[in-house]
């Protein structure tokens, strides 16, 4: 028996549900989504458990990550109750559920802490930099120490116990049995969605967001590469200093088109833009150009005199490693390849 | 005899002579005795045939018409009006169906339908020819109407008759007018309160120089027809004088050792045996319940308005039409049915509407705070087994709009919805919609897998595996479960009897025909107006109450009334007076008279109705029809029975 619990529905639209308590179960939004199959049907059924509250269901469930988020159910809804908003709460909340440090829920509910949280970061960097007598040379010695030592430790610390959890409620509560030889079979799926979010192409006239988002997933990627293991800001290999570029800005162009779609809201995507879009996206084009700059100014040797755009560039680099990458939307990355990936295993297992 | 016959013979635009060889039918006829022409056209009751018809008849001269058709339901009328446009009395126009009863009833035999549609014709023909000149049975009406139940449908529509100049009598039952409309506090979706639209009425009853109101007043006999109804009338006395000090009364209250459940507030209050009128209740004046009242004399002891010493009068009423609108009961749950009697925290939707309204700050009810409140929807409505087959339009909206006044009034609460599918019509679907984006929860099952209230560790509990969830059972502590009740009948009906007013299936009183005569009655010159006919919302009880009224004047506007000349007829020579007759009579037109030192049956043309349950019954063959008399009858018999 479920009891039903109302107060879910509050909490949910703290991580920005719209309206879904209007929801008539007319399933409208079922029946024109192209991703919603008989045998995964969302969004109605996901609204529905959300209007319910029925959190052990959604934490199980693996189809709030199904959705790319075409936006055709809340064009289509009659109520206007935003089932793909609704979607997209969802990933929220789930992302705050797999955390098991509790940061993301918080912050994700709280804007002043998400704010407080970017300002003690920066601070820090600027206390680091006075505490070194601002050295340019040694703090970007250790800033590219912190990139390496940063992504080894956000990933074991956060981002594999996360993961963990999340495989804990989405398999292994639910009861579902899948021998180790399910889960080589499966890996395939995790690579495929990881780099190529093939799935979103399933969506309804999606195909250009799709091609900007593959190909901002590479740049960033690369541009990761490029200075994490190439140590592009050090390098004096003239076709690592291209490629460094050419990443970067990759990243920060296609992010201009995400942050003005966000500003114009033209589409369901980007009508209801959440602080933890707002950051990601933002925060993302920042990471490119501060690095495009920085790297042009040791070219044309003005980083001596304008050591700021390194300090810029270091305190959005670490606010972005420490705050988006393991507790915001970053995660999302690796929760819709991961997701695809269980969904398989689940699959195979039933057979 | 020799009368000069016209006989149009309708294609129907195919209808008729894909079946029926029209050409055929006309050739059959054209030289039978008296035809002075016969025509085939597409469509007989067309404007521009119409127009030729009256052509025909005026340079023809003819003095006997008729059209070879459809059934004589849907254009009898018109081809009358037609043949009394061209100067002809109406009765001379007789109607053949050869739709109905040749072409559609025999399509699969077209020799077979052509030549029953001759038959048809040719009985046509014998009828016409003793087809009689009638004028129309003119009685007087008096311009007067009694309205029974001052609800907001009896005293709209008493308004409406005063307006329209017809002498009002309004005859309410309780002490009080205001009916169901006064218990509302809120009415959707208007907002006001339901004292308000009662308050205004009243005013205007108690100006209008046309409406004279009784209440605490029933009717006790009555007799005559439509246009002269006799009524007596009894009116309770209240045993308070009409003089009253406020203080006086107030006394008398505390002092009275008497308490009954208050109906007003639906039993969940008490009330003395000596009460005053509520806030949104009208005259304001304080009254005696002379059935719980013991006379035990402890009021007259502190008040000295009490008069023990009234009592009951009579007053005979004149009237041309009585409009009924004496309104429904809600639906009362049997004990243990959801919980209700048993478990404590389950009341009526009714009782729920009160209790909101009496309550302030915080909703209480047995001395607990309320935060979750369960609704279980069609409570007594809807049921496929018993006597309430039927929706009763106003529950979903009054329980949706009630929920989101309590929760509006009392923030905090959450409202959980156990319905059978919701049914906003109409305009009320945006409450629905309110209430659903502000969070209130929906749920669902069918008929056959209704929710179920129950005790779990000391909690009452609603459970229902919800359809609308993949048929998953869900479950809700509730602090109250409210029992969305619909409308019943009123259980107490002697109005009813008296009247004989025939009731439906579902115990409502009945209208003639649900769409095209919806607040007539079979008793000619009785209407019927808001919830004594079926469910209604508060509007749509006023729109019928309009219309009823509007009815109601037209019976009684010009004094006089034309009522259909074909009647029964008794030969008083032959008539022995065996009372036969009158048993078979449904219209209760028969009476025994004396005539000439004998008794004999005469009819009272006002309420005889043509039906014709007399002619077969009466030993000495004394009673015919008019424009169906024997010879005309057997003179189609005859023709239709040659071949």
């Amino acid at each position: 028996m479920n009891k039903i619990d109302p107060q879910f529905g509050i909490k949910l639209k703290k991580y920005g549900a719209v309206d879904f308590t209007a929801c008539y179960n007319c399933g409208n939004c079922t029946a024109v989504c192209s991703l919603s199959t008989q045998d995964s049907s969302f969004p109605r059924e996901m609204v529905r458990y959300g209007v319910m509250g029925m959190q052990e269901e959604i934490s199980a469930s693996l189809k709030p990550w199904e959705c790319y988020y075409c936006g055709e159910c809340s064009e289509h809804c009659p109520q206007t109750a935003n089932p793909g908003e609704l979607m997209q709460a969802l990933r929220r909340w789930l992302t705050a559920k797999y955390d098991w440090t509790g940061l993301s829920g918080l912050l994700y509910k709280s804007l002043p802490l998400s704010i407080f949280a970017f300002l003690l970061l920066a601070a820090g960097v600027i206390g680091y930099g006075a505490y070194e007598n601002f050295n340019l040379a040694k703090i970007m010695h250790y800033g590219h120490l912190f990139e390496m030592i940063s992504i080894g430790a956000v990933f074991a610390i956060i981002l594999l116990p996360n993961i963990f959890r999340m495989w804990n409620f989405t398999v292994l509560k639910p009861g579902s049995k899948a021998g180790i030889g399910i889960y080589f079979k499966a890996m395939g799926e995790l690579f495929i969605h990881m780099f190529t979010q093939k799935r979103a192409l399933g969506c309804d006239d999606n195909q250009f967001r799709w091609f900007e988002h593959f190909i901002l997933v590479l740049g960033y990627l690369s541009l990761l590469f490029t200075t994490v293991v190439l140590d592009w800001f050090g390098t004096s290999n003239q076709i690592i200093i291209a490629i460094g570029y050419l990443f970067s800005a990759i990243v920060f162009l296609v992010t201009i088109d995400f942050v003005s779609g966000r500003i114009k809201r033209k589409k369901e995507i980007s009508k209801y833009s959440q602080p933890s879009d707002w950051f990601f996206v933002i925060w993302l084009f920042l990471m490119g150009v501060t690095a495009f700059v920085v790297r042009l100014f040791i070219d044309l040797e003005l980083i001596v005199d304008n050591s700021w755009i390194y300090y810029f560039h270091l305190i959005i680099l670490v606010q972005w490693a420490l705050i988006i990458v393991p507790f915001g939307k970053w995660t999302h990355f690796m929760y819709r390849s991961f997701a695809m990936y269980f969904a398989r295993v689940k699959e195979l297992a039933k057979k | 005899m020799n009368k000069k016959l016209g006989i149009y013979i309708c294609h129907c635009g195919g209808n008729i002579s894909d079946y029926v060889d029209v050409e055929k039918v006309k050739k059959a006829i054209e030289n039978e005795e008296g035809v002075a022409m016969a025509k085939t056209t597409m469509f007989a009751c067309a404007d521009s045939n119409q127009k030729e018809m009256v052509e025909d008849i005026k340079s023809n001269g003819l003095d006997g018409v008729i059209v070879a058709s459809c059934s004589p339901k849907l254009h009898q009328i018109t081809f009358r009006a037609v043949t009394e446009r061209a100067g002809l009395n109406k009765y001379n126009y007789v109607h053949a169906n050869i739709r109905e009863q040749a072409s559609w009833a025999h399509s699969d035999d077209k020799a077979g339908a052509t030549e029953k549609a001759i038959h048809i014709v040719k009985a046509a023909i014998a009828k016409v020819r003793y087809a009689e000149s009638l004028e129309p049975i003119k009685i007087k009406s008096k311009k007067a109407v009694a309205v029974f139940g001052a609800g907001v449908a009896g005293m709209k529509a008493a308004i409406e008759l005063a307006n329209m100049g017809s002498e009002v009598f309004l005859v309410e039952r309780e002490f009080f007018v205001g009916g169901r409309t006064a218990q509302w506090d809120s009415v959707c979706t208007s907002n006001q309160s339901g004292g308000e639209i009662v308050s205004e009425l009243y005013e205007k009853i108690k100006n209008h120089k046309n409406i004279i109101l009784y209440t605490g007043a029933e009717a006790e006999s009555y007799s005559g027809s439509i246009g002269d109804f006799h009524l007596k009338i009894r009116i309770k006395p209240s045993f308070v004088k009409s003089e009253f000090k406020k203080e006086n009364i107030e006394k008398a209250i505390s002092v009275c050792p008497v308490e009954v459940d208050d109906e007003f507030e639906f039993n969940l209050k008490k009330r003395k045996a000596i009460y005053q009128n509520k806030e949104s209740e009208f005259p304001k004046r304080p009254v005696i319940d002379n059935i719980n009242c013991t006379r035990c004399g402890e009021c007259e002891k502190v008040c000295e308005n009490i008069d023990f010493s009234q009592k009951e009068e009579t007053v005979d009423l004149h009237v041309g039409s009585i409009l009924m609108a004496t309104g429904f009961d809600p639906y009362l749950p049997e004990t243990g049915e959801f919980g209700f009697n048993a478990i404590d925290n389950v009341i009526t939707l009714s009782q729920f509407q009160r209790l909101v309204s009496a309550s302030n700050k915080e909703l209480i009810y047995n001395g607990k705070k309320i935060k979750n409140i369960a609704y279980i929807y069609c409570v007594g409505s809807r049921q496929s087994e018993g006597e309430n087959k039927f929706c009763s339009r106003y529950c979903c909206t009054t329980t949706i709009h009630s929920s989101i006044e309590a929760k509006k009034k009392f923030p905090g609460i959450f409202n959980f919805h156990f319905t059978r599918g919701i049914r906003t019509y109409g305009k009320q679907e945006a409450l629905y919609h309110e209430s659903s984006k502000m969070g209130d929860i929906y749920l669902q099952s069918y008929e056959n897998d209704p929710p179920v209230v129950d005790i779990q560790n000391g909690k009452t509990i609603v459970k229902i595996n919800d359809i609308l969830t993949g048929t998953k059972e869900m479950m809700v502590e509730a602090d109250l479960v409210v029992l969305v009740t619909g409308m019943t009948p009123r259980a107490e009906n002697s109005i009813g009897s008296l009247f004989k007013l025939p009731k439906g299936r579902d115990k409502f009183f009945n209208e003639i025909h649900m769409k095209l005569r919806p607040v007539e009655t079979v008793i000619d010159g009785i209407t019927i107006a808001g919830t004594c006919q079926g469910p209604k919302n508060i509007a749509e009880s006023v729109n019928s109450a309009l219309s009823a009224a509007t009815k109601s004047f037209s019976y009684v506007s010009k004094g006089e009334l034309e009522l259909e000349p074909i009647v029964a007829e008794v030969d008083k020579d032959t008539c022995t007076w065996c009372g036969i007759c009158s048993e078979a009579c449904p219209f209760d037109a028969i009476k025994k008279v004396d005539y000439n030192g004998k008794a004999v049956a005469v009819i009272n043309n006002s309420n005889c109705k043509g039906c014709g349950m007399c002619l077969p019954v009466c030993p000495s063959d004394s009673i015919e029809l008019i424009a169906f008399s024997n010879k005309e009858i057997e003179s189609m018999i005859k023709l239709l029975a040659k071949d």
